[in-house]
């Protein structure tokens, strides 16, 4: 990995009892997508909300440790403004169901600033392309967001992600509620994005990991146990854990 | 403590792709001495060895058949990685290896078959074939040993053997040559024995290949043993 966009350094993270997450040292190029793979429990879901700042509003959270974005400790900043640089979509498309379509997008802008029309409009606009969903929604952009598919719902997400203008998007299993062509939708998504943004992915599906992701990262027992190149992780691993996991023997 | 998955139908399809490289090993080995044994006992024997060496050819290729389809359908539907998927690309590898060692035999077989009209065999015409034949014999048993025993090391050994089987090869040619100039064999055994020398260098050869294989399928690191472009194992002998 030549240059980092951001970097977690000796974060631990807990929900006051035990930790959560021990020590994680793990970088993040730009333009790269980052996978986190390992089994339920492990810490994956931890360690990503503690990338923008969404874990310490658990009950009794604590985090220790950096994370560098751009080279700036992000906790050394407005968690609000550290959000909105730092994207996330979650696992169940979660689009608000009031709203519609339009709004969706929008509604991510009202958190940013002033816009006017042109400016609002123009950016739904760049945000539902960027989400690939633009074709499917153009002629019905104020019906409601919940006539959507599940796959077009969670498109939206991420161009509500998207709208917002962040620099790195975070994924909790973004396609474990989806069907396989939604999921491969969203999968040439995120190979699209990645050319722009930093991505780090939270999968359980390895095959996932294996299609999207330049580099992988293998959570056990709320450890890092090994980060390498993809096509390492899944052609060699180095780390038995990682190898017995990979290869399905256990998790 | 990690919970652990059986994948029991992933399991038995791995172990039934054990059993037959095995099983095809085997049989390369016994194509191999049998078709070096109709160049020495002929022609008397040449008839039973013969007929066995054609038998193993088609018993070779139709396992190796059946191991390209298992291995195919283990990646289908198990989707492998890691040390996995790295033994069944290695299957898959040298069953082909295997494939043309069989291959190889049945052609030298055949040649005998023509020969035993000649009087003279190759060694009473005084030509070095019989050892070479033994040379890869040898080297082909070395590869499969390191391949039964998954054994990343023994390639530097089969690769060091190499060398003196393509030393001899060049010195048998020579041998052949003089023996046609000099009339004490016909143009046609000689054009013969010429190719059951290339023949038996090319065994030789996926020897080597199969050790190299056997490195990556251990380690998942590729050795790099001779020069880019160099005569032997990084060629593309068929
Ligand atoms: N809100 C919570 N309160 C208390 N413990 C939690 C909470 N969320 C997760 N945990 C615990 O933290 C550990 C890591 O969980 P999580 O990060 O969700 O793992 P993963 O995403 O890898 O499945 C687990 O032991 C889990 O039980
Ligand atoms: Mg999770």
């Amino acid at each position: 990995m030549d240059a980092t966009k951001m970097a977690a350094v000796g974060l631990s993270a807990s929900y006051g009892r035990g930790p959560a997450i021990t020590d994680i040292n793990l970088e993040f190029g730009p333009n790269s997508a980052t996978a986190i793979i390992g089994p339920s429990g492990c810490g994956k879901s931890t360690f990503i909300r503690c990338l923008n700042r969404m874990h310490e509003t658990a009950p009794r959270a604590t985090v220790t440790g950096k994370v560098f974005l751009d080279g700036e400790d992000i906790y050394e900043q407005d968690p609000t403004a550290v959000r909105r640089r730092i994207g996330m979509v979650f696992q169940r498309p979660n689009p608000f169901a009031t709203m519609t379509i339009f709004d969706n997008v929008a509604a991510a802008l009202r958190f940013n600033g002033r816009h006017s029309r042109e400016e609002t409009d123009k950016i739904v606009y760049e945000s539902l392309q960027a989400a690939a969903l633009w074709e499917e929604v153009k002629d019905h952009l104020f019906a409601g967001a919940t006539s959507l598919s599940g796959g077009q719902q969670q498109r939206l997400c991420i161009a509500r992600a998207l709208a917002a203008q962040p620099e790195v998007l975070l994924m909790d299993e973004p396609c474990s509620a989806l069907d396989p062509i939604s999921t491969a939708k969203v999968e040439d998504l995120i190979f699209t994005l990645k050319r722009t943004y930093t991505v780090i992915i939270v999968t359980h599906n390895m095959q996932q990991a294996a299609r999207v992701a330049d580099r992988t990262a293998f959570f056990y027992l709320g450890k890092l146990i090994e980060v390498n190149d993809t096509k390492e992780i899944f052609e060699r691993p180095k780390e038995k854990l990682t190898e017995g996991y990979v290869s399905g023997r256990f998790g | 403590m990690p919970i652990v998955a059986e994948r029991k139908a992933f399991s038995a399809g791995l172990d039934e792709l054990n059993e037959n490289m095995a099983t095809l090993a085997e049989l390369a080995k016994l194509s191999i001495r049998k078709a070096v044994a109709t160049l020495e006992t002929r022609p008397e024997a040449i008839a039973s060895d013969g007929r066995d060496v054609f038998a193993l050819d088609q018993e070779i290729y139709a396992l190796k058949q059946q191991v390209v389809k298992g291995c195919v359908d283990l990646i289908a539907l198990h989707a492998p990685v890691a040390k996995d998927l790295r033994l069944i690309t290695t299957s898959l590898e040298i069953s082909t290896d295997l494939d043309r060692i069989g291959r190889y035999s049945r052609d030298i077989v055949e040649i005998s078959n023509l020969l035993g009209e000649e009087a003279r065999s190759p060694t009473a015409a005084n030509v070095d074939l019989v050892r070479l034949g033994n040379l890869a014999i040898d080297i082909v048993d070395r590869a499969l040993t390191a391949f039964a025993a998954r054994d990343a090391e023994a390639v530097a050994d089969i690769v060091r053997r190499d060398d003196p089987i393509d030393d001899l090869h060049d010195k048998v040619f020579r041998e052949i040559i003089e023996r046609m100039t000099d009339h004490s064999i016909s143009p046609r055994a000689g054009a013969e024995f010429v190719l059951i020398n290339r023949y038996f260098e090319r065994l030789a050869d996926h020897a080597v290949n199969i050790g190299l294989h056997v490195t990556y399928m251990v380690t998942g690191v590729r050795p790099r043993v001779k020069a880019e472009g160099a005569k032997g194992p990084f060629g593309d002998p068929s």
